[in-house]
């Protein structure tokens, strides 16, 4: 297998989560009338957005064998911080923009300095910021409170045909974040720490700066998806991130991604955001409880990593 | 002669009160290849890293062409053309080989990006260049180890190196494996390079290094021209001993015993022939042969721990179902290969360890009082001449052969009859592994049954009193007594082997 493929080309985990989705999709046609409309495919594709730019950002971490768990707390911080500065104006949009965006960056560089210049297994400094960053959200506002401009919200609603523009930034970002990872020196590094991070140290690579920029850009990516949920509501919501720590990681691994770190890539992450979403849909159109939802993403991962985990083996 | 392109000076290292080297003189020349030897913790390691700026010295100097070079970071060696091929696997098996070759100084485009068809381009020339036979795009996982080792290899050298220094590169080695980078040491030699070659394989220093230093305690005790030198007087240098004494007596009637371990037909894979031996009460047999030979797996699948099918009998008794649990009670204990992965529990005291498997020894009830475990460990000390000065300290906190020398005493805790010792003496120094063999000559005289698994001729023929050599998964020959010759093991091990596709047999 060449580098090429491990960035790129389909893999079996790929195929595997492709017939899923089509099983899925049959099961949609046959459960329901409404399932094939443009309106649900484009309601479907709304509602995958926040989601796939934190899987994403999930993604990074992962493959350089860390974990972010801050995305709860980060999420939740980020809208009421901008909704607070947001306003009505364009000018107090941008600010509140740059303001988020910088906060984000530093809430990355600060999970990602202490997990590698203190050595703080990253599982426990990114549940420590998450928890302090979900206590000050809620310290500003109790409720869901502050604005952002009607011209912006509409922006999260506008549509080309089906794709909510949403759904282009994020296709954007993936082939992006693709692309990074298969042709910049960063990227090599995210592979080459996740994989062996004293081998990487040895061959001299800077593991501990490569890993802040990580954890940087895992912040950044957040505060994205932060103006973006915020745009959507109209209004900050201190519990907007809850549980975006855990669902952020399902589509990770069920996409194929190691846990361990350094093997994987942004491709499987995609397809296990569609997979999800569209389950969901369907599972709503067949009138079954959300609470079955959750029972069946929970099988659904334990039944991706057996998958993985039995391949390891042979 | 010239200049030598590297040297020490004077070098001293003192970590703390602890004072690791002492003004070593040591040169490498360009067109010659320096073997540093000496036991585990003489100072070789340090020493390497005082030579490429990884630490600084406490006392004198680093000399590179001449002058003095003040690194302080193992990049400016690096630049400066002193390549190291670890001890550790650098490599990274999630990348392809190119990747790993050119990591962290990837060729760019006039955009920044990873270049990748140049990426390709220097990696094959490169590869060409020392004669490896491997595609730049596979991925190192799917390498075998020897090939992980060329790439290793092509790693150190992707600058223009003008000293290459090896840190055991052949532990993890076949023969054929072995002989292929000697040819590429040999020929990097020739166009002039100076190389460095750490190694506990005497044979292997014989053969390759044109000059010896070796250092024991921190201090240089001999150096000179391989020509000067024997395996005896190498040895003495690094111990203060003769090779003879480093070994035990052998048994005088091997096979005089009964017959405590009896196998016939035992398969341990369907495509394999069937393996038939015995090992005597008094006798310690030989498993001999090249690494990936068969030689665990035929040891694991007695332990019950691989699945076998064949009649297998314990002083006559037959045990068809055989697990490690099964074997241990029956008196069938083996040591294993790798004390760090499946041997030592690494966070745990020496005490613990020692009582691992018998935790309840000595108890009626199934509470263990406070202080058992330590009280019992204790008189370890005296019988195995296991050197703590704590038994509760971490086991990690001891030597290699301390080490080996605690799981030896844990595993005679269960009474065994038979004792399979896989590689007992790796990554132990010379005066450790020769308490070692006195240990298990010991047991052998006290009626026991020993099956010793081994990669180091030195030993098999030093200790051994039978010897069966294996190739390909299959029994090949059996040697005893004056027969049992490092010529004769590896004429049966090496006949008509590899197959490996990068490496060329």
């Amino acid at each position: 297998m060449s580098t090429i493929a491990r960035a790129t080309r389909a893999q079996p985990v790929h195929l595997v989560v492709i017939a899923l989705i089509a099983i899925v999709f049959v099961i949609g046609f046959s459960a329901s009338d409404r399932f094939a409309t443009p309106l649900n495919m484009a309601n479907v594709q709304d509602q995958m957005v926040a989601l796939a730019i934190v899987a994403l950002a999930q993604t990074i971490v992962i493959l350089s064998g860390g974990i972010d768990l801050s995305y709860a707390g980060a999420l939740s911080f980020l809208c009421v911080v901008f909704a607070a500065i947001a306003g009505d104006s364009a000018g107090a949009l941008l600010l509140a923009m740059a303001a988020v965006v910088a906060l984000g960056i530093l809430i990355g560089m600060i999970n990602g300095g202490i997990t590698a210049y203190v050595g703080v297994h990253p599982l426990i400094t990114t549940l420590g910021t998450s928890t302090i960053l979900a206590g000050a959200a809620l310290l500003i506002t109790r409720q869901p409170s502050g604005s952002v401009p009607l011209f912006f919200e509409d922006f999260t609603y506008g549509r080309l045909g089906v794709m909510p523009f949403g759904m282009i930034f994020v296709i954007a970002l993936y082939l992006l974040i693709g692309f990074m990872l298969w042709r910049t020196t960063f990227g090599t590094r995210i592979y080459a720490i996740g994989d062996n991070e004293a081998a990487a140290a040895v061959s001299g690579l800077p593991v501990r700066q490569t890993k802040v920029a990580i954890y940087a850009l895992s912040g950044l990516l957040c505060a994205v998806a932060a103006m973006y949920m915020t745009g959507r509501f109209g209004v900050g919501d201190p519990r907007a991130g809850v549980g975006f720590d855990l669902r952020s990681i399902t589509p990770v691994i069920v996409g194929g991604t190691l846990l361990a770190g350094g093997k994987g890539g942004v491709l499987g992450t995609a397809l296990a955001v569609i997979l999800l979403a569209f389950l969901a849909n369907v599972l709503n159109f067949m009138n079954i409880s959300s609470y079955y939802q959750w029972i069946a993403e929970g099988l659904i991962i334990i039944a991706a990593v057996s998958f993985f985990a039995g391949k390891g083996k042979s | 002669m010239a200049q030598p392109y590297l040297a020490a000076r004077g070098l001293s290292k003192s970590f703390g009160p602890n004072e690791v080297l002492k003004g070593i003189e040591f040169e490498v020349h360009g067109h010659h290849s320096v073997a540093l030897c000496g036991e585990n913790g003489a100072g070789k390691s340090t020493l390497i890293k005082l030579l490429t700026g990884l630490y600084t010295p406490t006392g004198g100097h680093v000399e590179f062409e001449g002058r003095e070079a003040g690194w302080s970071d193992p990049r400016q060696s690096l630049a400066a053309g002193i390549a190291v091929v670890h001890q550790e696997f650098s490599v990274l098996g999630a990348l392809s080989i190119a990747e790993n070759i050119y990591l962290g100084a990837e060729p760019r485009t006039k955009m920044g990006l990873i270049d990748r068809r140049a990426l390709k381009r220097d990696a094959q020339a490169l590869l060409d260049d020392l004669g490896i036979s491997l595609n730049p795009d596979d991925l190192v996982e799917t390498l075998s180890v020897a090939d992980k080792q060329m790439v290793e290899i092509a790693k150190a050298l992707r600058v223009e190196a003008k000293v290459l220094i090896l840190d055991e590169p052949t532990a993890v080695l076949s023969q054929n494996e072995t002989k292929h980078l000697f040819r590429i040491i040999n020929d990097l030699r020739e166009r002039g390079m100076g190389l460095v070659y750490v190694s506990h394989r005497l044979d292997e220093i014989f053969e390759i290094c044109t000059d010896i230093t070796v250092i024991k305690d921190g201090v240089v005790t001999s150096k000179g021209p391989t020509t000067d030198y024997t395996h005896d007087s190498v040895i003495a240098a690094m111990v203060g001993r003769e090779l003879g004494d480093l070994f035990p007596h052998k048994a005088a009637n091997p096979t005089a015993g009964e017959k405590v371990l009896e196998v016939e037909n035992l398969l341990v894979a369907p495509h394999l022939p069937p393996a038939s031996l015995d090992v005597h009460a008094g006798e310690i047999v030989g498993l001999a042969g090249l690494v990936g030979s068969g030689r665990t797996e035929l040891a694991l699948a007695l332990f019950g721990a691989a699945p076998s099918t064949g009649n297998v009998s314990l002083m006559g008794e037959p045990m068809p179902h055989r697990d490690p649990a099964g074997c241990i009670e029956a008196g069938i204990l083996m040591l294993t290969e790798s004390r760090k992965d499946d041997g030592l529990f690494l966070n745990s005291s020496v005490a613990r360890n020692f009582a691992a498997t018998t935790p309840g020894f000595g108890v009626h009830h199934n509470a263990i009082p406070p202080g058992h475990e330590e009280r019992r460990a204790a008189v370890l000390k005296d019988r195995r001449g296991v050197v703590v000065d704590h038994v509760g300290l971490p086991i990690s906190a001891l030597s290699g052969g301390n080490q080996q020398k605690v799981l030896i005493a844990r595993l005679l805790e269960n009474r065994p009859k038979l004792l399979i010792l896989d590689e007992p003496t790796r990554g132990v120094d010379v005066g450790a592994k020769s308490e070692i063999y006195k240990t298990l000559r010991e047991l052998a005289d006290e009626g026991m049954a020993l099956l010793v698994i081994s990669s180091e001729l030195i030993e098999i023929v030093g200790l051994c009193d039978r010897v069966h050599v294996m190739r390909d998964g299959e029994l090949a020959k059996e040697l005893v007594g004056d027969e049992i010759t490092e010529e004769a093991i590896i004429t049966v091990a090496a006949a008509e082997t590899s197959t490996h596709h990068g490496v060329a047999a």
